[in-house]
């Protein structure tokens, strides 16, 4: 069968429950967005195609449940996520300060030579890129995640380059993200 | 001898002598004869002597009478004297006779005079009392033509044309009057007939407010009764509504009062129609007024059974509508009672069934337009209380209660529609999360919407969270007004409470087979609507279900037809099933699910769906390498987040009842199974190398396995991994090249192989042969080529096993 994509990227979403992270996903994914309320059970994802240089690139973007029971089904999913999204919300600091915690969470649930490699820019704001968004009002999403698989590419075909006398198949999470996000308190203003 | 002659000549002469003696003057022939005689001288001396005897006797006879004749004279000297006297005295006489006679002459014609005046006098007198009642009887009849008492005015024609004109028969007036007589009949008949126009277009004016006196006494009446006969309480409302409709405007209202206790005959005065109807009876021309008047009412009444354009608008519309026609109705009544035969029951049946058809027409084609149940609500009361009226009046009305019977089912449509919408807002209002009440104050507020109990309700503790979403009591009380609503309508119906109970049933079964599940299978198909919501609606239609059984206890009461009759596809048993678990209830309770099985359905099939579309996600994610050489040694990426996607989301969902958990987990893995299959059998892939398949093979190991781990509970063993048993079978009789067993059992029950198609297998074979055809070296080796040559003779076996199999 002919292949339908170039790569396929699997970026996932963390922050606490209720900051927003289907509300981004569901702008990403159907360019919509919904007002109610609905805590995500486990784990979901989408699937969005995006073209980079050329290259069809397939995000499958995992939406984790922030509830605490959940954490060990969602954890599993750090292993293989290539790109991770951390969402908290701007109208909840509570959400911000935890994003250190998510920070730890991930340095223990995934391989750890990414964080060895990004352990060293933790000291500056955790040199992670930073993004203030709104799903609701559909500013700066597209450019997160483009932003976001873009490094991805970068740092895979450099990769590709480098081990090509070598044998280590695999790759790792080389970027993760802060994102502002600025969604959870307008898609609680459901009336707005 | 001489003496003889002598003597004979002698007597000769005597004779003629004699003669001419005796005659006095025919002597000539004497003379003749004489002279003949010659003789004559003889004669004359003859006649001398006669002569002279006879002097000689004048003389005696002188000398006699001589004396005698002095004394005559005397006397007669005297005589003259005396007659002159006598003359005189008699002239005397005359005279005053005369004058005596003139006096009385003129007298008496003075007399004549006077009498002749006398008689004409009668004569006039007798002529004129002849002609005054003809001329009184005239004036009368001018008289009451002037007043418009035609009838009377007839009589007084007939008097005068029967009675007094021959009377007078010779004169010239009366000869004129006789002339008019027709014309003035023609008058007459022409004056009474203006009448019955003006009348025919007052009544035509006063028809709608006869109409809606008649239908407010109707109304009254029925109101009394009520009261009267102490209905039941749930009569109650209709009472009201029909009071309603007489409050509806008030300025309608008002004009009743006035006119208060008012008959509908009281409000026009029909005295030309009855004044109409004599005249023409007594001019012998009542069947031209029969016919006359009929046409024209008939007219009317094809003006009145037009409905006014725009009727389907407002109930003012149909209510004018129907006052005109109750009006015309009444009318006729009225005449039929009073009338005189000038309209009978057949003629009067024959308007009404005429009327009837088109008073259905309009009406029906009217309602149809409507869109709105208030009105037809309306529309519904008004038309009952035309057909009680017009029923008082004894007409004929059944055909209306099967119009009102259809109007009733587009009434039904028009509350599906209008419950369409209030679904919808419920739904897209929903998100389909469960109950979160704070405190028992809220947690009673709920039950109050909707039949609910749990275990230890005394020791709840809160905030609690209930198992269904806020859509369910919504629902449910939209439910019940659905079924108010319906209700409202089939109330006096003249309709057994089991005909209304099928109607309730009816309509809302399909309120919440179709209505319902029409408006929830849109909500599935808004990709905001995620699984979780998906599986909250699939609970929120069990908890319904559960309930269906307190809706048939609400229709039970307010039609009070006693609790026993079971519908809505439910049995009253299935009530204490509710204080189980709901999961157990709706598993337990078949015929209990009733209307909202569609519903429920649906959301099973979503479940499944939305399941399915997410696995096609994934599926969508394959990239096998075709010609791979080797296989991986371990899963392909896609397979094993599939399956760690789905065991999560049959660990997550803990809510999903475990009956819906098994389907949809079932129609994944048979979703998989299929799947992975057409994958490999897809037209555009040419070539699969074994080393492809080895890698399918691990996919499918690994699919198994979790088919075989119990994902879900209370699965019936190996049912999940029968899905991936043809892919097995034939990954297994490729892997381990097993065709002597496959064409030995085929056909056999128990095969080892059974599932696997001829078909199938010379697809993948094919595909198999290609892949090896790239292999340049391959033809040198001579394994290689026994190996292709087994090949053909297997594929050669095979297209002949499909080509026995293909008939069936």
């Amino acid at each position: 069968m002919a292949k339908t994509y170039d790569y396929l990227f699997k970026l996932l979403l963390i922050g606490d429950s209720g900051v927003g992270k289907t509300c981004v996903l569901f702008r990403f994914s159907e360019d919509a967005f919904n007002t109610t309320f609905i805590s995500t059970i486990g784990i979901d994802f989408k699937i969005r195609t995006i073209e980079l240089d050329g290259k069809k690139i397939k995000l499958q973007i995992w939406d984790t449940a922030g509830q605490e029971r959940f954490r060990t089904i969602t954890t599993a999913y750090y292993r293989g996520a290539m790109g991770i999204m951390l969402v908290y919300d701007v109208t909840n600091e509570k959400s911000f300060e935890n994003i250190k915690n998510w920070i730890r969470n991930i340095e223990e649930n995934a391989a750890a030579d990414v964080f060895k490699e990004r352990g060293e820019q933790l000291a500056i704001e955790y040199g992670i890129k930073f993004m203030e968004t709104s799903a609701k009002a559909s500013i700066n999403v597209e450019e997160a995640f483009f932003t976001l698989a873009r490094d991805i590419k970068t740092k895979m075909e450099k990769k590709l380059e480098a081990s090509n006398p070598g044998t280590k198949g695999g790759y790792q999470l080389k970027a993760t993200e802060t994102q502002r996000k600025p969604t959870s308190w307008l898609s609680r203003c459901s009336l707005l | 001898m001489e003496n003889q002659q002598q003597d004979s000549r002698a007597q000769h002469y005597e004779l003629f002598l004699q003669e001419i003696e005796s005659i006095d003057e025919y002597w000539g022939p004497t003379f003749r004869a004489i002279y003949d005689g010659d003789e004559h001288q003889k004669f004359m001396e003859q006649l001398d002597s006669r002569i002279k005897s006879h002097d000689k006797d004048i003389e005696r006879m002188c000398n006699f009478h001589y004396q005698g004749f002095i004394d005559s004279i005397r006397e007669l000297l005297q005589v003259r004297s005396q007659a002159k006297k006598l003359n005189n005295e008699v002239v005397q006489l005359d005279e005053d006779l005369r004058q005596s006679a003139a006096n009385l002459i003129s007298k008496g014609e003075e007399l004549v005079r006077a009498r002749k005046v006398e008689s004409n006098i009668a004569a006039a007198i007798e002529n004129l009392s002849l002609c005054l009642p003809v001329l009184t009887t005239y004036a009368k009849l001018q008289r009451q033509m002037k007043e418009k008492r035609y009838y009377p005015a007839l009589k007084t024609l007939e008097q005068l044309e029967h009675l007094y004109l021959p009377r007078v028969a010779n004169y010239r007036f009366s000869h004129q009057m006789r002339e008019n007589i027709p014309k003035l009949r023609e008058n007459i008949k022409e004056a009474s007939m203006s009448d019955l126009k003006d009348f025919l277009e007052n009544i035509r004016k006063f028809s709608p407010k006869i109409g809606e006196v008649a239908m407010r006494h109707t109304c009254e009446q029925i109101g009394s009764e009520a009261s009267i006969v102490g209905r039941k309480k749930r009569r109650l409302p209709t009472q009201n509504s029909f009071h309603n409709i007489a409050e509806n405007d008030s300025n309608v209202e008002s004009s009743y009062d006035a006119e208060e206790d008012l008959s509908a005959q009281d409000l026009i005065d029909f005295s030309p129609v009855h004044r109409c109807l004599h005249i023409y009876s007594v001019l012998g021309s009542r069947e031209t007024f029969e016919t006359y008047y009929r046409k024209q009412r008939k007219k009317q009444a094809r003006l009145v059974l037009q409905p006014p354009t725009n009727m389907h608008e407002t109930i003012a519309g149909y209510r004018s509508y129907i006052h005109g026609i109750v009006g015309f109705f009444v009318v006729e009544d009225h005449i039929l009672n009073t009338g005189n035969g000038l309209v009978n029951r057949t003629y009067l049946d024959e308007v009404w069934g005429m009327a009837l058809s088109k008073i259905i027409n309009a009406l029906r084609t009217h309602s149809a337009y409507c869109t709105d149940a208030t009105l037809m609500l309306k529309i519904k009361n008004l038309i009952m209380l035309f057909i009680t009226t017009l029923r008082n009046y004894g007409y004929s009305v059944s055909q209306l209660f099967d119009l009102l019977h259809e109007i009733r089912d587009h009434y039904n449509e028009v509350l599906m529609q209008r419950w369409v919408q209030v679904f919808r807002e419920i739904l897209d209002e929903e998100d389909f999360l469960p109950i979160q009440v704070a405190n028992r104050e809220e947690y009673d507020k709920v039950l109050e919407t909707f039949p609910f109990s749990e275990e230890g309700t005394e020791t709840l503790s809160f905030p609690r969270r209930l198992p269904f979403s806020s859509m369910v009591p919504k629902v449910y009380r939209q439910v019940k007004e659905f079924i108010y609503a319906c209700l409202k309508f089939s109330e006096d119906l003249n309709l057994s409470q089991a005909e209304i109970d099928d109607t309730i049933r009816k309509s809302t079964n399909l309120l919440l087979t179709r209505t319902f599940s029409g408006c929830l299978s849109s909500t599935f198909r808004k990709p905001s609507i995620a699984l979780l919501q998906v599986i909250q609606i699939l609970i929120d239609t069990g908890y319904l279900e559960e309930a269906t059984v307190y809706l048939e206890e609400f229709v039970s009461n307010i039609t009070s037809a006693g609790g026993e009759s079971a519908w809505l596809g439910s049995t009253s048993g299935s009530r204490s099933v509710l204080g189980g678990p709901p999961t157990q209830g709706l598993s337990t309770s078949p015929r209990g699910r009733g209307m909202f099985r569609v519903a429920r359905d649906d959301a099973e099939r979503q479940i499944c769906e939305k399941l399915q579309m997410k696995l096609d996600e994934f599926l969508e994610l394959e990239n096998y390498e075709w010609l791979l050489v080797e296989p991986k040694g371990h899963a392909s990426s896609f397979i094993v987040d599939l399956i760690a996607f789905l065991r999560s989301i049959f660990m997550s969902f803990t809510n999903l009842p475990s009956e819906v958990a098994q389907v949809a987990c079932k129609s994944a893995c048979n979703h998989i199974a299929k799947s992975m299959l057409s994958m490999m059998l897809a037209d555009d892939i040419k070539q699969i190398s074994m080393g492809a398949l080895q890698q399918i093979n691990l996919d499918v190991i690994q699919c198994e396995q979790f088919a075989a781990s119990e994902p879900v509970v209370d699965l019936e063993e190996g049912a999940l991994l029968e899905y991936f048993s043809d892919l097995r079978q034939l990954l297994d009789l490729f892997m381990t090249w097993d065709w002597p067993t496959y064409f030995h059992d085929y056909g056999q029950e128990g095969s080892k192989y059974s599932k696997v198609n001829p078909n199938t297998a010379i697809i993948l074979l094919e595909k198999l042969r290609e892949a090896d055809k790239k292999t340049v070296f391959s033809v040198l080796k001579k394994s290689e080529r026994d190996k292709k040559k087994l090949v053909e003779t297997v594929l050669k076996q095979l297209r002949q096993l499909a080509q026995t199999a293909q008939p069936s």
